[in-house]
């Protein structure tokens, strides 16, 4: 008699902690992988590598990236990249979206071929758009380097100067190789943002753009009046989630510039890298991961304000 | 009668807009390819040709199209080329090494994040606890969260446990736990999704009927949300596949480093060969583009479920 009470209680004490045991195994690894190293990066960015070991140094690495020229020349590019990138991205997913969003016989088909970019890997898409400008053999290289077109020798987007800046030292206009960057970024994450743009666009009643419709406004209105205030936050997550990417993404660099010519695509994603693992400048490039956390955290928490927002107006 | 025609003049010009938009967008594909087709003396060339179909008499003649394999067979050479000017060039390694490390990578790595991702979403979905909310929260911000921050940390401790000479520890383990590290928070989010999706009556008739919740789980739960859970084996593979900076970074021997990293090194070494280039991406690419078109809805409703709402 006792010995089933026994048991039974335990069964119960099983089945009330069974979500604790279901959970502990996700969040053992999120501390390990995610929370650990963020706070190990804090500790690293005050440390200084030794032949001893590690020595506290303070603020030293935060002053000496400051003191970096490229650390400017850098915030500078990363600006010029993500406001190309974003803005780029959004409005031609937009445009998409648009067109997808009504009802079309090959819907499907279109939304498969236009998705195929989403699952290639960013080195890949690199080296496609590297392929298509490799000095003299590209295929684009016929046109790019044809002094006629491109005055006065012709265009070479992998090896030509940036221009000079118009104010001071930001780097606008860009390169063309920043350009060139910016465009096979867009490229490939452009069916993400559509879907996204196209999803929030479903949601829509379609009463409301057709008694729109009847009370005279044109599509241009119904544009701007009714589905721009409506899809709203999901813009706005969107840019958010771009930022992000574009932020922190690395591997388009990596295999379609290199960060070059000169420093000229050199983004802060890259120069993290460079700094940490070409320079072995751990402590340095911890300072700079934590500023770009810092940013990422921002956009984060503005992604997460937003969507509660949305989740309350449903 | 003109305001029928109006409409299918305007689905016309909207199916034209979108074909153009759709090729557009496949054009770095479609080059790549043709690269990957093309031999060594029609790739340099200056200026480029299109497509190797131009003779001495004509600039397009389709009967005279030298399409070759030479850059496939180069990347799928079992040895590396001894006159080459790379002798120790990585030709055959891709297909050898790289690509069956990716694999491995791949699949543990989603079949583990599928079974935890699972445990988790189900707990999320089914239980009311203390600290719900705030833990589902901090898994969703967290799943934002990108790898590049983090790394500089993630190679010390790699490079600690590495002297630490643990028996059974190596950098795949390592590498496996960062990558369900970093690809679970948003695998939960869509698990959760999905099993909220499951009516809670279904899994209380069952146990009514007199089903162990075990049974419940196993009878009722588990074959329903199957098509969910396939959808996170099938984004954390792509994910994992397509993964550069971690594997490159946090893997010390060469030979356990996965197809991204074999490609970028083979970029460096190829630059010149850009069918050989072209044919070792398109070799890397392809199971993923085949994967992606025959189960894209379930590409789809994933990320919907993780993306929209998260």
């Amino acid at each position: 008699m006792q010995q089933t009470g026994i048991r039974r209680r335990a069964k119960r004490w099983l089945r009330d902690s069974l979500p604790f045991w279901l959970l502990l195994p996700t969040i053992l690894i999120l501390l390990a992988v995610q929370v650990y190293p963020a706070l190990y990066t804090v500790w690293l960015s005050f440390q200084e590598r030794n032949p001893a070991g590690w020595e506290f140094v303070g603020g030293a690495n935060f002053r000496r990236l400051f003191g970096m020229g490229l650390f400017g020349e850098s915030i500078g590019h990363t600006t010029v990249f993500l406001l190309g990138y974003a803005g780029l991205t959004l409005v031609i997913g937009f445009v998409i979206a648009l067109l997808l969003n009504r009802k079309l016989r090959f819907s499907g088909l279109y939304i498969t071929l236009l998705f195929i970019p989403w699952v290639i890997a960013d080195i890949i898409v690199g080296i496609a758009f590297r392929l298509l400008v490799v000095p003299d053999y590209g295929l684009l290289s016929g046109i790019l380097q044809n002094p006629a077109l491109f005055p006065p020798n012709g265009l070479s987007i992998l090896t030509a100067v940036p221009p000079r800046p118009w104010i001071g030292d930001i780097p606008f206009p860009p390169a063309p190789a920043m350009v060139y960057l910016i465009l096979a970024s867009a490229w490939r994450a452009l069916p993400f943002v559509t879907l996204l743009i196209l999803a929030a666009m479903q949601t829509i009643p379609s009463e409301l753009v057709e008694s729109s419709r009847i009370d005279g406004a044109n599509p241009r209105q119904v544009i701007r009046f009714i589905i721009i205030p409506l899809i709203l936050p999901t813009l706005v997550v969107a840019l958010f989630s771009l930022t992000l990417s574009g932020m922190n993404g690395v591997g388009m660099v990596f295999s379609l510039t290199g960060g070059g010519p000169g420093s000229s695509t050199e983004v802060l994603s890259y120069m993290l890298y460079s700094i940490g693992w070409r320079q072995l400048e751990f402590g340095r490039a911890a300072a700079l991961a934590l500023l770009i956390a810092a940013v990422n955290w921002l956009l984060i928490g503005g992604t997460l304000r937003l969507t509660r927002v949305e989740e309350r107006s449903h | 009668m003109p305001r029928i025609s109006r409409k299918r003049m305007e689905s016309l010009l909207v199916n034209a807009a979108l074909i153009a938009i759709c090729l557009f967008a496949l054009v770095p594909i479609a080059t790549t390819l043709l690269i990957s087709f093309k031999g060594e003396r029609d790739i340099v060339r200056n200026p480029p040709n299109i497509l190797p179909c131009d003779t001495p008499t004509s600039a397009f003649d389709w009967r005279e199209c030298r399409w070759a394999l030479e850059g496939y067979e180069r990347v799928l050479a079992a040895k590396p080329s001894e006159g080459g000017l790379f002798p120790l060039a990585l030709t055959g390694n891709i297909v050898r090494v790289y690509i069956p490390n990716s694999f491995m990578y791949a699949l543990t790595t989603s079949l583990l994040v599928v079974l935890l991702a699972g445990m988790a979403g189900y707990a999320f979905s089914r239980y009311r606890f203390r600290g719900h909310r705030a833990l589902l929260v901090s898994i969703l911000a967290i799943t934002a969260v990108p790898l590049l921050t983090n790394l500089l940390a993630l190679y010390q401790i790699g490079a600690t446990l590495r002297k630490a000479q643990i028996p059974i520890h190596d950098d795949r383990i390592f590498l496996i736990v960062v990558y369900i590290g970093f690809f679970l928070p948003l695998s939960v989010w869509i698990a959760k999704g999905f099993f909220d999706a499951i009516p809670r009556d279904l899994d209380e008739a069952a146990l009514i009927d007199g089903c162990s919740p075990f049974g419940a789980l196993m009878r009722i739960i588990i074959p329903l949300a199957f098509p969910g859970l396939m959808a996170v084996f099938l984004l954390t593979f792509v994910n994992v596949w397509n993964e550069f900076i971690a594997g490159y970074l946090l893997v010390a021997k060469n030979e356990f480093k996965p197809a991204m990293f074999g490609l970028y090194e083979f970029l460096g070494q190829n630059i010149i060969n850009l069918q050989v280039v072209a044919a070792a991406c398109i070799l890397i690419a392809l199971p993923i583009v085949i994967l992606f078109i025959f189960a894209r809805r379930a590409f789809f409703s994933a990320m919907i479920e993780g993306a929209v709402k998260g």
